[in-house]
């Protein structure tokens, strides 16, 4: 009920976004961004009272993530529209980033994510894990940012849009990445070795999120190249994130290994 | 020399070699690692096995391919490592120490990569209750209970192997629960909870009366098969074994066979089946882990640290939370 009502906030948030953008006048709405900080603490609310059904925090099987994952985007665009009242948070990021997270919630209620409360295998009972869990998402709710607005530099030639959109893929990286650092690699590893002894074992799942962490910290030393700033830096941000969803999806879906505990 | 240390420091280059090892990983992971060449040639065509095999994918992450542009990232990092510091000493570039404690974390990990892969040690002890296991010259375990727990669905919920540890002769530790997720950690030495089994044990005899012992996970050759004893169950009050039939240079299975106490298989007739529990420890001794821990601590604490200083210090470029000291190529 919670994560239906959370669904439908997100849904409203999209169409008032969707409304304001086709006005044309660039002007941010003034709601919809609440209704994504109720979204937020509806899924947060959901995962909360699964974790008291299971005895566990509620971040171990694909459902319960993409709830996270969700509820993560909505606070993380509602703390940025906060953060950055004046320039960067544009009509269109809003929108997209919000879509974004949308397809996501719509996805955790398809049969790709099954609703069945599982409790956690014992590999999967660890304090590092959730940290692991948590702090991956969090750092991807900031790339889904990144991504939009790499999208936007691409598809604007407005120079001063160029800039804001630089501007926000470098602060939401900034951001981003050491949380996503700490949460797929540090965290994770720490996990691996707690549970299998083996701190890295070269399973698809690791590949793919150091794939994921390399494509980021290429893009961030190509701001260190003026030539490779701009187009290259945006395409690099689009691709990051396509490799993070595959990590995500493709690898739990397509490749086996010791992350599949199907 | 100062060509080629310029070469090394090139951002241009840590760019190149960081998407280079990003899209060999990458076709990397869509194949199979570490399985055996007949496996490669009994799942892909003959051509594209072939390919596979001659591009070092089925142990890429061991193979040149791998290793060359890694080794390359290595001097790279150490190079731009090496420059930053001396126009730090020099006062050429900003005191940010961020990305300096990035790359020496990164050095460090590399350096615990290196040393796990060389020096890694693992055994894993196949144990029922009341036997002993020699770790090492120093430690030995005893273990002295088994437990699985399953939840109302039937999936696992905790498995636990109590065990009593003994230095030299004396009990140093004389109880400890070992669990998934919560080893049993001594001075350089790990031990996990790995796995459980039902251990089924076969006591056979042979044409001429003579008896042998086996148990669940080894097996027999008999004419062009080998026999394989999978697994033990219950069936009603008698233990039975699966037994597997595999043929062929590459092993396949061709049939199964439950067996009873009384039954026939090959030379042998099975004279009676038991079974127990028994659960595998792996022991581990792993010299890289400490500097990988301390790695990931400077990592960390870099990255932090290159964002505060971008955010709130007094950098004399701060355009980005990442940027550099001084313009192209200033790593």
């Amino acid at each position: 009920m919670t994560a239906t009502l959370g669904l439908l906030c997100i849904a409203l948030a999209v169409v008032l976004q969707a409304g304001f953008l086709l006005r044309r006048e660039n002007r941010r709405d003034p709601v919809s961004h609440w209704l994504l900080a109720a979204a937020a603490l509806l899924l947060f609310a959901t995962l909360v009272k699964r974790s008291f059904r299971i005895s566990f925090v509620a971040v171990t099987d694909t459902y319960e993530s993409l709830v996270f994952f969700s509820a993560a985007i909505c606070a993380v665009l509602f703390g940025l529209r906060l953060a950055l009242r004046t320039r960067g948070m544009s009509p269109f990021v809003m929108f997209g980033a919000t879509f974004v997270c949308l397809v996501l919630l719509i996805l955790s209620s398809s049969p790709l994510a099954p609703k069945d409360i599982q409790p956690p295998i014992p590999a999967l009972q660890s304090f590092w894990l959730v940290l692991h869990v948590t702090f991956s998402f969090i750092g991807e709710a900031f790339f889904v940012v990144s991504f939009v607005a790499a999208v936007a530099f691409l598809a604007t030639r407005n120079e001063d849009r160029r800039a804001d959109m630089d501007r926000l893929i470098t602060t939401s990286i900034g951001i981003g990445y050491p949380i996503f650092t700490a949460g797929a690699l540090v965290f994770g590893a720490i996990w691996a070795e707690t549970a299998w002894g083996s701190w890295w074992s070269w399973d698809p799942k690791e590949v793919w999120a150091l794939i994921t962490w390399l494509i980021y910290t290429a893009y961030l030393h190509t701001r260190l190249v003026r030539r490779m700033r701009g187009r290259i830096s945006a395409v690099l941000v689009i691709v990051g994130f396509i490799a993070a969803l595959f990590t995500f999806f493709g690898v739990n879906f397509l490749l086996s290994g010791l992350h599949s505990y199907g | 020399m100062k060509a080629v240390y310029s070469f090394l420091k090139s951002v241009r280059l840590t760019i190149v070699l960081i998407l280079a090892i990003a899209v060999l990983s990458l076709l990397a992971s869509l194949v199979p690692q570490g399985r055996s060449e007949a496996w490669y040639r009994s799942h892909y065509s003959p051509g594209l096995s072939d390919l596979v095999r001659f591009a070092g994918l089925p142990r890429f992450f061991s193979s040149a391919g791998f290793l060359v542009p890694a080794f390359l990232l290595t001097l790279n990092l150490g190079a731009c490592a090496v420059d930053r510091m001396i126009r730090r000493v020099t006062r050429k570039a900003a005191p940010r120490y961020g990305p300096d404690l990035v790359h020496l974390g990164l050095l460090l990990l590399i350096a615990g990569g290196l040393v796990t892969a060389l020096g890694r040690q693992e055994t894993t002890w196949p144990l029922a209750v009341g036997e002993d296991a020699a770790l090492s010259s120093t430690y030995a375990l005893h273990l002295l209970s088994l437990q699985f727990l399953k939840y109302d669905n039937g999936a696992p919920k905790e498995w636990t192997s109590t065990v009593r540890v003994a230095r030299e002769g004396n009990v140093e530790i004389p109880s400890f629960p070992i669990k998934v997720n919560h080893p049993l950690r001594l001075k350089g030495l790990s031990v996990y909870q790995a796995t459980w089994e039902l251990q089924g044990i076969l006591d056979l005899r042979d044409a001429g009366g003579q008896e042998v012992t086996a148990t669940t996970g080894q097996g027999f050759p008999f004419g062009e098969s080998f026999w394989y004893f999978a697994e033990a169950q219950k069936a009603r009050d008698a233990w039975t074994i699966v037994a597997v039939e595999y043929k062929g240079r590459e092993m396949r299975p061709v049939s199964t066979r439950v067996l009873l106490a009384g039954d026939a298989l090959g030379p042998y007739t099975v004279a009676g089946i038991t079974a127990r529990e028994v659960t595998g420890l792996k022991a581990v001794r792993d010299p890289g882990f400490a500097p990988f821990l301390a790695a990931l601590g400077i990592i960390v604490l870099g990255l932090c640290l290159t964002f505060i200083q971008s955010r709130y210090g007094s950098t004399r470029s701060a355009s980005t939370p990442y940027s550099a000291d001084s313009g192209e190529d200033g790593a």
